[in-house]
């Protein structure tokens, strides 16, 4: 046993010797120069990123506080509208995943047997993909604007296909439950075929002969559905969590142009880099989401990896 | 039926945004300020008024050259870099290629809001700030891993028996790159370069952090956020539409280009 290890050894330790000769080092740089340009490129910029980054946050604008302090961090801890942007993120995140989830799901159960035009029905379903994301929150701005708004002249009973569900309109964009709920609506609408297209790539990896059993022995499409495809699934649904609860913390632009005044993590940036002007507390509020985006996305590996625990286990 | 039902709810949801969108770039104003009356469903009176105020507008047609500009340095900022590190990943099996590839994406792994704020910090300092080239240099740092990645597939496609091939024929390695595997790697890389067009005509948060408060280098995006509270909605709309048929029209063409396999059956 001894003696096979140290034959190993010697194996690995003459194949990195060789590896590292001159000669081969020569040969890997003559092979490989092309693509130091760009890697300098992403090197520089990655170097820039951590170093302001890092730099900023263990700063601070008081000029009696010397680097490195916590006092950016403290500072941000206690205040309202840092703690105000956390949770909103938070349940912004919260909510958003499963969303995503859920209309991905519906969307591929929709169209992953073949019907006549699936093709055309699956292209027209990719759309809100195809719309730039401005676009699309620039559209629920005018859809949600008050007090003349297409949606507050549903709400309101102006059209005689809609019955009246509210006597006035609604300030959606001054109130920040609705300015939240419509910025969720537009994220969710616009990434939900990323999510389908997971979910499809998912169902068609699954064998129909495990299907077409369930079918044999009797089972509705709902019960074929629920005990066969979903377990199945779980490897894509656990892909399209994790990514778009991702999504969801660094969301940005939807909050930013419709629930301005109410902000998230990616708005409070702004907030504190372009209105306040303070440069240190908009780079603590990054590292603290990229911490957070970190921590939240281990969670949900650990919570994923006890579900399918579960379900093996059942 | 309840299959159908599915179908016929999602496509209103998936369409009926997009239509209203076009409703509005085609409505005359009169049937958008309606007066407290409900704003009607269809094109009441449709008219191009909106299009025709917009491309007769000079600081619309700067704000579109800014654009394009911007988008097509950086598609060739980008092609030059990216090119040559794809080639390098997509043709050599090297020693070390995961930790490569690892570095090549670790800067977009942080998030575009978090990863800005340094980066204009460094351009202030290096006076890039509020510049053309500070939002090229900033739009080809994030399209670049993507063209390497893109590039390298479509150089790795291509059979190994077609480089033997040149090699023996005496072709070296310059000429086995510019005359082979270059063209038959072009659809791909079509593919890489239409991609940075659309990151960079459509991308918003760097151009903004970069570029707020400088009006004369906005690309459409930042015109649209700038005046979406004082321009009428129809207006809002027709420039949506116009930020959004490239990137639609070119959505179809990258398809396209993925789709065409110009090596398959070249080995003899």
């Amino acid at each position: 046993m001894k003696n096979r290890r140290i034959c190993w050894e010697m194996i690995i330790l003459s194949d990195f010797k060789r590896t590292l000769s001159i000669e081969n080092v020569k040969q890997w740089f003559f092979k490989t120069w092309p693509i130091f340009p760009a890697m300098f490129y992403l090197m520089s910029f990655l170097v820039i990123v951590l170093f302001y980054l890092i730099g900023l946050s263990l700063n601070h604008p008081c000029s009696e506080i010397n680097f490195p302090t916590f006092a950016s961090f403290t500072e941000l801890f206690k205040n309202e509208y840092f703690n105000s942007a956390l949770i909103n993120t938070t349940l912004f995140m919260i909510l958003g995943t499963p969303l995503e989830l859920i209309t991905g799901l519906f969307l591929s159960f929709l169209i992953f047997r073949s019907f006549f035009m699936r093709g055309v029905i699956r292209s027209l379903f990719l759309i809100p993909l195809a719309l730039p994301a401005l676009v699309t929150a620039m559209l629920l701005f005018v859809l949600f604007d008050f007090p003349g708004g297409h949606i507050n002249h549903i709400i309101t009973g102006g059209y005689s296909w809609f019955p009246q569900v509210f006597d006035q309109p609604i300030n959606w964009r001054g109130s920040k439950l609705f300015s939240m709920a419509i910025a969720l609506f537009g994220k969710v609408w616009r990434d939900m075929p990323i999510s389908m297209l997971i979910l499809l790539a998912g169902i068609n990896n699954i064998d129909p002969e495990l299907f077409d059993a369930a079918k044999t022995m009797g089972a509705s499409f709902r019960k074929r559905a629920v005990h066969v495809i979903m377990p199945l699934m779980i490897p894509s649904i656990s892909v399209v969590l994790l990514l778009r609860s991702v999504e969801m913390w660094k969301e940005f632009i939807f909050p930013f142009v419709l629930a301005g005044r109410y902000h998230l993590l990616g708005t409070l940036i702004d907030f504190y880099y372009n209105e306040i002007g303070n440069s240190h507390m908009a780079a603590t509020v990054s590292i603290i989401m990229v911490i957070c985006i970190v921590f939240s996305t281990l969670i949900l590996m650990k919570i994923l990896e006890l579900i399918q625990k579960l379900i093996v286990s059942r | 039926m309840l299959w159908f039902t599915g179908i016929i709810c999602a496509l209103v949801i998936v369409i009926g945004p997009v239509y209203l969108l076009l409703k509005y770039s085609v409505s005359d104003i009169n049937s958008i300020n309606t007066g407290g009356n409900p704003v009607p469903m269809w094109p009441y009176n449709p008219t191009l008024q909106a299009y025709v105020y917009l491309f007769s507008d000079s600081h619309f047609y700067q704000v579109l050259l800014n654009s394009v500009v911007i988008s097509l340095f950086t598609i060739a900022l980008g092609m030059i870099l990216g090119i040559p590190a794809s080639y390098v990943l997509g043709r050599y099996k090297l020693p070390g290629r995961k930790v490569l590839l690892l570095m090549i994406i670790s800067v977009r792994l942080f998030p575009d809001i978090a990863s800005v704020i340094p980066v204009v910090e460094f351009f202030i300092k290096i006076g890039m700030h509020q510049t053309y080239l500070g939002v090229i240099l900033a739009h080809t740092l994030l399209a670049l891993p993507y063209i390497i990645f893109i590039g390298a597939g479509a150089f790795e496609s291509i059979p190994d028996d077609l480089e033997g091939q040149a090699i023996i024929l005496g072709a070296n390695r310059f000429q086995t790159f510019f005359k082979l595997l270059f063209p038959l790697a072009m659809p791909g890389l079509a593919a890489a370069a239409i991609y940075t067009f659309l990151l960079s005509w459509d991308e918003f948060i760097f151009s903004y952090f970069l570029m707020l408060g400088k009006q004369e280098i906005y690309t459409l995006t930042l015109y649209l956020n700038g005046i979406k509270y004082a321009e009428p909605q129809n207006l809002l709309a027709a420039i949506s539409v116009c930020l959004s048929i490239p990137v639609i029209a070119f959505s179809f063409m990258v398809q396209k280009y993925m789709v065409a396999g110009i090596s398959a059956g070249s080995v003899k």
